[in-house]
């Protein structure tokens, strides 16, 4: 079951073990350069507010209320990226994500199933974070909202319709047994070095549907799943649909005020905020989807369709960036600045 | 089980793989004297306040609504929320007394899927 606290997607399996649980939240963040430059990771500027679309049924759209889920408001041109957590049991979970229904991993067209090769699947807590598709190994390119309609998002550059939009999200939790093999290898070993884990949680501690389009590069891995799809207790899933609303629609739909305007580059400098590089030893990459390779970034669309780069698309130097290395749990990269 | 002798517990089970959790480093880190956190533990005096059983909540990682309840409290938010509709609470909790678990959780708002 999912239920909305906090602004994150809580999903829970009960009648799967008591620890089958995982969090995904949507993080607001700097939009990259989109100049083919790969960029290091930036900080998330705190979650994206989110509410179920049954509690504005009454001015969404009628595909909305037969979709369910929940909705959340974007600026054009703001990007995210996609926050995974675990409840404290580090319980692991294979999570399908889609853009318009184009999985972020593999860049084909949505089906519920697991597949193993190519992966379309990431899985949690070994991937903390998704900041975008998964173009090419060790690389993304960013998740950045456009209207949808205007032939910037992954679907339309894929399948050539606007017919979806939002965010597709599906889970399925480890099987039982094989968890309880983790839990006591991993408690043997916890007796045998007697204490040495602390996991480490960072200190920081417009008219038409949104969509997600292809932006900036920035290096990140997506990771291979090392426990094999028999993992998998693909008999229990649970799915959520998030819609994505520009500013305007969501102060009408809601009558919230949408969070303040993105940050600029020029901002997150001035205001010291840290890039981060992530590195999980051990883990082995996937490379990159070939149906996702080819896609044009918003700025090269941007050239294509009006002859002009793109605005407030200056490249950014950046001397340093924070490395993490993920401990033996989990590691969270958030925080507010 | 009584509050003290449910954060004694916890807090000796972290102990076992964690030597960090003695009576003194958890009373350090939640900002009490270790003599009161070990007389909370024998329930030689009555549960602390609010925010010390957050503190504890947190180092102990158990839910602070259950430590609350459990030292006959009930947080803060949680009184606002009451306070809101407080008629509504009292009869809510009142046909829920008696009802499985099973049966609460469906109360719990979940995120509705639909067809997509």
């Amino acid at each position: 079951m999912i239920t909305l606290e906090n602004n994150a997607l809580q999903f829970s399996f009960p009648e799967v073990h008591e620890d089958a649980t995982c969090s995904i939240a949507f993080q607001r963040t700097l939009r990259i350069p989109d100049d083919n430059r790969a960029y290091p990771l930036p900080a998330g500027l705190g979650h994206f507010p989110q509410f179920h679309v049954d509690d504005f049924a009454a001015k969404l759209p009628k595909a909305w209320i037969q979709h369910g889920g929940t909705l959340l408001p974007m600026w054009q041109s703001e990007a995210l990226w996609i926050d995974f957590g675990t409840w404290g049991a580090d319980y692991p979970c294979a999570v399908k994500i889609a853009a318009g229904k184009i999985n972020a991993v593999s860049g084909q067209q949505w089906t519920p199933e697991l597949q193993r090769d190519p992966q379309d699947y990431v899985v949690i807590p070994t991937q903390p974070w998704l900041d975008g598709f998964n173009v090419a190994k060790g690389l993304i390119r960013q998740f950045v909202a456009m209207p949808l309609g205007q032939g910037y998002s992954a679907e339309e550059q894929l399948t050539g319709t606007a017919e979806h939009g939002g965010i597709q999200i599906l889970v399925y939790p480890m099987k039982a047994t094989r968890w309880e093999q983790i839990k006591r290898a991993r408690a043997a070993k916890s007796f045998e070095i007697n204490s040495d884990i602390m996991f480490c949680r960072s200190a920081f501690n417009e008219d038409a549907d949104m969509s997600l389009a292809p932006g900036g590069l920035m290096r990140q891995e997506i990771y291979d799943d090392n426990y094999g799809l028999d993992a998998w207790d693909t008999d229990n899933c649970a799915r959520c649909f998030v819609h994505l609303l520009n500013s305007n629609q969501f102060h009408a739909v809601t009558d919230h005020s949408p969070p303040t305007k993105p940050i600029t580059p020029a901002e997150y400098k001035q205001a010291g905020v840290p890039w981060f590089d992530y590195y999980a030893d051990g883990a082995k990459a996937i490379d990159g989807a070939a149906p996702l390779r080819g896609l044009k970034s918003v700025a090269a669309k941007i050239i294509e369709k009006v002859g002009k780069p793109m605005a407030q698309n200056d490249p950014i130097d950046i001397t340093s960036s924070k490395v993490l290395h993920a401990p033996q749990g989990q590691t969270v990269r958030e925080g507010r600045f | 089980m009584t509050f003290g002798s449910y954060i004694k517990a916890s807090r000796l089970a972290r102990y076992e793989t964690d030597r960090t959790y003695s009576v003194r480093q958890v009373a350090a880190r939640i900002g009490v004297e270790p003599a009161y956190l070990s007389k909370i533990e024998r329930d030689v005096v009555p549960p602390p306040s609010e925010a010390t059983i957050v503190a504890l909540s947190d180092q102990l990682d158990v839910d602070a609504d259950v430590l609350l309840a459990m030292a006959g409290k009930v947080s803060k938010e949680l009184q606002a929320v009451i306070r809101k509709r407080p008629a509504l609470f009292a009869k809510v909790l009142r046909e829920l007394r008696d009802v499985p678990d099973g049966a609460v959780l469906e109360v719990v708002r979940l995120v509705r899927d639909g067809d997509w």
